[in-house]
């Protein structure tokens, strides 16, 4: 009897234990903040929805800032097979301008990595027509990303600078809040096809590298590389001088307006430009 | 004086030489896509790339500047006329190539904004310039945006040629009727600006049809929903027929009185591209500008001006630039007052109703009303104007509708078309899609209801705006806040 009775407290609580696990707890997947991470990770949270439903499952991109103890948390390490699979079903099931979407989304230096993932849920089921339905907010919300993304590449195609070493290499430092430093150099390669140059993220800790006539790579940096380069910015370059008398020439005094240059050349990004930077 | 000042540094000239240039507002370095390759420097991008912004909150993407400013003539508004008395100088081309290539590979700029002064005459000049570009293309290989202003008075055959180096074109109006023009630039007569302005116009369209395209340069894509766009088939056309309106644009009779340039012996000036394909013509197309407040034209008479511009040319771009009072002359306003910027800006936003909207000139302005509302912007002004067509309904209107209700511009009404063949639109999702409702919501209804209860009453509905707009205007009066880019905001074109 007392056994009888041991047994169906243990069954009982097993019962509260899964009921508990099926309604309260939600896993959460998470990973490290690279592209290649993030598809991985949407590939295996799929997954595990598949069998426990999409409303069980969310997202974070790593640092997990805060930790709840009502939940589980599952790192996810990248995997090139699934990120394939991952590109190629949003291409072909729902679009590549989706799939733009996602990438652009993914570079962002906010976590958009619930958003994506609540993105292609819509879309596996919508198709094509996903990134015309304007009236679901996630849709929305995606676009948002895509838009401060691609508005962060286009400044920076504007406000990078080039510092020569002996006319031979060009080297640019940026501060990104996003990961554009690629899609920035993109542009570079190019207009610059046959010049060596480099954008270094002074932040990530990585650069773009171009050699003249050749394909361009990403590197990362050591402290001491860091070091080194940082150095480029004080090179003695005497259109470095003329650049900055032509800047300060062309303005007009009697329509003088520093908020409204403001509003256009952001503080945070005049770091690196020549024109703002003091003088030596 | 035509000997040039020896002794001066490359750093004092660029100083003399861009100083000179600063009013021309010209700047930007769109309209044209081309992209880069081996062996040569630089690609350009259609939708334009500013490089900075200079104290006065204008774009910096051209290196904007004099090849010399000597100058023979005597224009009454200009720094650079004859009778003044500043310091000269003037680039070699090499020099100016050495700016252009190098600012160029560190990013400072997206290419050559190039403009003179009439040296000796403007034959000389124009060849003087044409060289620097060849020089500029050939030996240097920039392959990023040029710019040329034109000299008026200068052969076909070297606007033909600069026309091939460059990516746009310029030959500036500068005063929008025949009696200003004698009054205030006494060296230049109307058709000394006007038949060379026609003439690349037709070189251009000739040269695109050769290359396999329309005539026409590209407009706004939404343009083609608009049955009243300025740049429709109809309208472009109906316009050539008529030439009613005296001292202006029409009068000259452009089309058909007026040769394109001959473009033959471009082969032997050095000027095609690598692999011996045509450079096309000004791909970037024509633009001109006008100095507003400079002589006593009405808001009026300057967007007919400028429609006409577009229509009869298919300028490219037609600019505006507050009259800047640098000189003491009686025929000009006197050294004190302040630059009409709040007009400059009102006839920018009118210029982007024409462009982008499918506005004429006639709807915005009259004899009656011949100038702007200071208080309220011209697309505002219209629709108060037209209370008895409102308020529409976003979920049916037309595209042509949604685009004229204040508060929505070409991507927000692109976005409603989409979404509201998926679904049913709210309030909270068009203020998603980028509608500022703060000016919309007297002009729509959305699911049958407006979104707050406002009488559609003419006298109430503008006290609101008024107030809507009342910072706006103060800014851009007490120059704190003006920027030819805040239409990008304002009527969210991309
Ligand atoms: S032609 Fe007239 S506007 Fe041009 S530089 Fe000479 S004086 Fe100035």
């Amino acid at each position: 009897m007392i056994l009888a009775f041991r047994e169906y407290i243990i069954q009982h609580l097993c019962c509260v234990w899964m009921f508990y696990e099926k309604w309260d707890m939600m896993k959460i997947f998470t990973c490290k903040n690279r592209f290649e991470d993030m598809m991985t990770c949407i590939y295996d949270a799929w997954e595990y929805a598949l069998v426990y439903g999409h409303e069980n499952v969310s997202l974070i991109r790593e640092p997990v800032v805060q930790l709840s103890f009502m939940d589980e948390y599952i790192h996810i390490e990248p995997d090139a097979d699934k990120v394939k699979k991952v590109v190629r079903s949003i291409i072909k099931s729902i679009s590549y301008e989706a799939y733009m979407d996602v990438y652009y989304a993914a570079l962002s230096a906010d976590d958009t990595l619930d958003d994506i993932y609540r993105f292609l849920n819509v879309g596996f089921r919508m198709g094509p027509a996903l990134t015309r339905m304007l009236t679901e907010p996630v849709v929305i919300r995606m676009m948002e990303h895509r838009r401060k993304v691609g508005n962060e590449i286009h400044y920076w195609r504007e406000f990078t600078r080039f510092n020569a070493i002996e006319n031979k290499v060009y080297v640019a430092h940026i501060e990104p809040k996003c990961d554009v430093i690629y899609m920035v150099a993109g542009h570079f390669a190019d207009r610059m096809t046959s010049e060596h140059f480099m954008i270094i993220d002074e932040n990530r800790k990585y650069a773009v590298m171009h050699p003249a006539d050749g394909e361009m790579y990403l590197t990362d940096l050591s402290d001491s590389e860091m070091n080194v380069l940082k150095k480029t910015e004080e090179y003695a370059d005497e259109y470095r001088v003329l650049w900055d008398v032509f800047f300060h020439t062309i303005g007009i005094r009697q329509r003088e307006n520093a908020k409204c240059q403001r509003n256009m050349f952001p503080v945070w990004m005049r770091k690196h430009a020549v024109e703002f930077m003091e003088k030596k | 004086m035509f000997e040039l000042q020896k002794g001066l540094s490359v750093q004092e000239k660029l100083h003399i030489l861009a100083d000179a240039a600063k009013y021309d507002v010209a700047c930007t370095s769109s309209g044209v896509d081309r992209k880069g390759g081996k062996g040569m420097l630089g690609n350009a991008r259609a939708c334009g790339i500013c490089h900075s912004f200079a104290a006065d909150g204008r774009c910096i993407s051209l290196l904007k500047i004099l090849m010399t400013n000597h100058c023979v003539y005597d224009c009454k508004y200009c720094i650079n006329r004859v009778s003044n008395d500043v310091q000269r100088a003037a680039f070699t081309p090499e020099e100016i190539c050495e700016l252009t290539v190098e600012f160029y590979k560190r990013n400072y700029i997206e290419g050559l904004f190039l403009s003179s002064g009439v040296l000796r005459n403007p034959t000389y000049t124009m060849e003087k310039m044409c060289e620097t570009l060849a020089l500029l293309r050939n030996q240097y290989h920039f392959n990023g945006y040029i710019h040329v202003k034109t000299i008026p008075g200068a052969s076909d055959e070297l606007l033909a040629k600069a026309g091939c180096l460059a990516d746009r074109i310029s030959i500036n109006l500068e005063l929008p009727t025949e009696e200003s023009l004698k009054e205030l630039a006494p060296n230049k007569s109307f058709q000394t600006i006007i038949n060379p302005m026609a003439k690349v116009s037709n070189t251009i369209a000739e040269n695109r049809i050769a290359l396999g395209k329309n005539a026409h340069m590209e407009r706004s894509f939404g343009n083609r929903y608009l049955r009243g766009s300025i740049f429709n088939d109809e309208n472009m056309k109906s316009l050539e027929g008529k030439k009613e309106n005296t001292g202006m644009i029409g009068q000259t009779d452009a089309r058909s009185g007026l040769k394109a340039l001959d473009l033959t012996n471009d082969r032997e000036l050095g000027i095609y591209g690598a692999s011996d394909h045509i450079r096309p013509f000004a791909p970037a197309g024509q633009s001109t500008q006008m100095i507003i407040g400079a002589s006593g034209e009405s808001d009026y008479t300057l967007l007919q001006t400028t429609q006409r511009l577009y229509q009869s040319f298919d300028l490219k771009r037609v600019f505006y630039s507050a009259y800047i009072p640098i000189n003491e002359d009686s025929a000009l306003p006197s050294l004190d007052t302040a630059p009409p910027l709040l007009r400059e800006h009102r006839l920018y936003q009118a210029d982007w109703l024409l462009r982008f909207y499918g506005f004429q000139a006639d709807e915005l302005l009259s004899e009656e009303k011949p100038d702007f509302n200071v208080q309220i912007d011209p697309k505002c002004d219209w629709a108060l104007r037209h209370l008895d067509i409102f308020p529409i309904e976003v979920q049916t209107a037309s595209y042509d509708m949604i685009l004229r209700v204040p508060g929505i511009g070409p991507r927000s009404a692109k976005r409603i078309m989409q979404a509201r063949r998926y679904g049913s639109l709210s309030y909270e999702g068009l203020k998603k899609m980028g509608v500022v409702l703060k000016r919309a919501h007297y002009f729509i209804t959305c699911g049958g209801h407006m979104m707050f209860k406002t009488p559609i009453e003419e006298k109430y509905i503008m006290r609101q705006l008024i107030g809507a707009h009342s910072k706006e205007n103060w800014q851009i009066t007490h120059t704190e806040q003006y920027h030819q880019m805040s239409l990008f905001d304002d009527f969210g074109v991309s």
